[in-house]
């Protein structure tokens, strides 16, 4: 005897999201989070009908579950996150998907994560501090003063290497400034 | 469709500098953001790398902190030339007031800040002076619980007052970092939960690109331009 019938199972939908932090975060962390988010917006009662479910995480991609008649509510959710036990971060649904495999194939890059460890320094007129990583174009710097993102409530002031052109006394004179 | 994320606020304000944001914002879909900082006008961390960041449009604006309803004046008076989209940062009934009743406002944000609502004189002098009203979703997730709640029915009583008075209505995250900015998409599906339409965000999206459409006109007097 079948433990449940196929036709009665409930459709799902897997998001795969990006996740946008300031440092690491681990996969139970986010679990979490997301649920509490899920419990604050949504109450007990909206959280049974959502089921959401964190398939996968990698510390940058991963993959969410949801029944198909809630994708709205679920995607809320997400963007409601805000911190991640303390750690700033952002979730940011990149697309849908019926499959595990068709959400992976189609949304999930290759992550490219440069993580500096020479810790390098910026000195500029209005800011100055190490460089904590760069991806792309985007430089996070850990700023030596920290008040100056006490408003943003954010650890890392966030650049790129446009801003850091000319004006960095030790740069080494690559054309991106770093 | 265009869409516009019209109140930024780029380094000193907030933590990122402009051309990050506008990084950040070309990634997530946006033709334009207007910057708008608070005190910081005019002395923004290298504005000039803005223009490295390509197909993204960023305007610079400024976000007016008044104490009362005369320095309010005073200051749009002073800056209304100088800036291409102007803002005021609402939250007083004095000043959302004010702000609605001055023609040279070009968007009155957050009006329902601290549990205090738009009122409907406020309203009617907005549709009578042109001023859009800015919805700020940024409460939506950095609010939790009893304050989140009360939040949620202040923005209803205003929508309903947004909706009776045909006002013009814009919205936006009042991202102080890449970690607020949300993509139109995000955008819309907490504005639906909200009680907004689809097609009423598309608007309200798109609508600044109108605002500074006209703003770049060279106007003689109200309804005359100089061509």
């Amino acid at each position: 005897m079948r433990t449940w019938l196929p036709v009665l199972r409930d459709r799902r939908r897997y998001m795969a999201f990006e996740l946008d932090s300031e440092n690491k975060i681990q996969s139970g962390d986010l679990a979490r989070e997301i649920y509490t988010s899920q419990t604050s917006l949504l109450g007990d009662f909206g959280a049974s009908k959502t089921k959401l479910q964190l398939i996968s995480f990698d510390g940058r991609f991963g993959i969410i579950r949801c029944t198909h008649k809630h994708i709205e509510e679920a995607k809320v959710v997400l963007t409601t996150v805000r911190a991640v036990r303390g750690t700033r971060a952002t979730m940011r649904v990149r697309g849908i998907s019926g499959t595990i495999k068709a959400a992976t194939e189609k949304y999930i890059p290759q992550s490219i994560l440069h993580i500096d460890e020479n810790e390098r320094r910026i000195d500029l007129e209005q800011v100055s501090g190490f460089i904590v990583r760069i991806r792309g174009q985007e430089v996070d710097i850990y700023p030596d003063d920290r008040s100056i993102t006490k408003e943003s409530d954010t650890k890392y002031v966030g650049l790129t290497s446009f801003d850091l052109c000319g004006g960095d006394i030790n740069a080494d004179g690559t054309s991106n400034g770093l | 469709m265009s869409y516009y994320e019209c109140n930024i606020h780029a380094f000193p304000d907030g933590s990122d500098s402009a051309s990050r944001l506008a990084l950040v914002a070309k990634r997530l879909g946006y033709s334009g953001i207007i910057i708008s900082n608070h005190t910081t006008f005019g002395k923004v961390f290298a504005a000039d790398a803005v223009e490295h960041v390509k197909d993204i449009e960023v305007t610079w604006g400024t976000e007016l902190v008044a104490k009362n309803p005369r320095d309010l004046r005073l200051r749009t008076n002073a800056l209304r030339n100088q800036v291409e989209f102007l803002t005021v940062h609402g939250g007083l009934e004095k000043i959302n007031r004010a702000a609605c009743e001055d023609p040279q406002v070009d968007l009155l944000v957050h009006p329902q800040m601290d549990g205090r609502f738009l009122g409907v004189v406020a309203a009617k002098t907005a549709r009578d002076n042109q001023v859009a009203i800015g919805l700020d979703l940024s409460p939506m997730f950095y609010l939790r619980g009893g304050f989140r709640i009360r939040w949620m029915k202040t923005v209803n009583r205003d929508l309903a007052l947004i909706r009776k008075f045909d006002l013009n209505l814009m919205i936006t995250t009042c991202a102080k970092s890449h970690f607020d900015l949300k993509s139109p998409k995000d955008i819309t599906t907490m504005a639906k939960l909200l009680g907004l339409e689809e097609e009423e965000v598309k608007e309200a999206l798109s609508f600044p690109k109108t605002i500074l459409e006209l703003n770049r006109k060279r106007w003689v007097c109200p309804g005359v331009e100089l061509l």
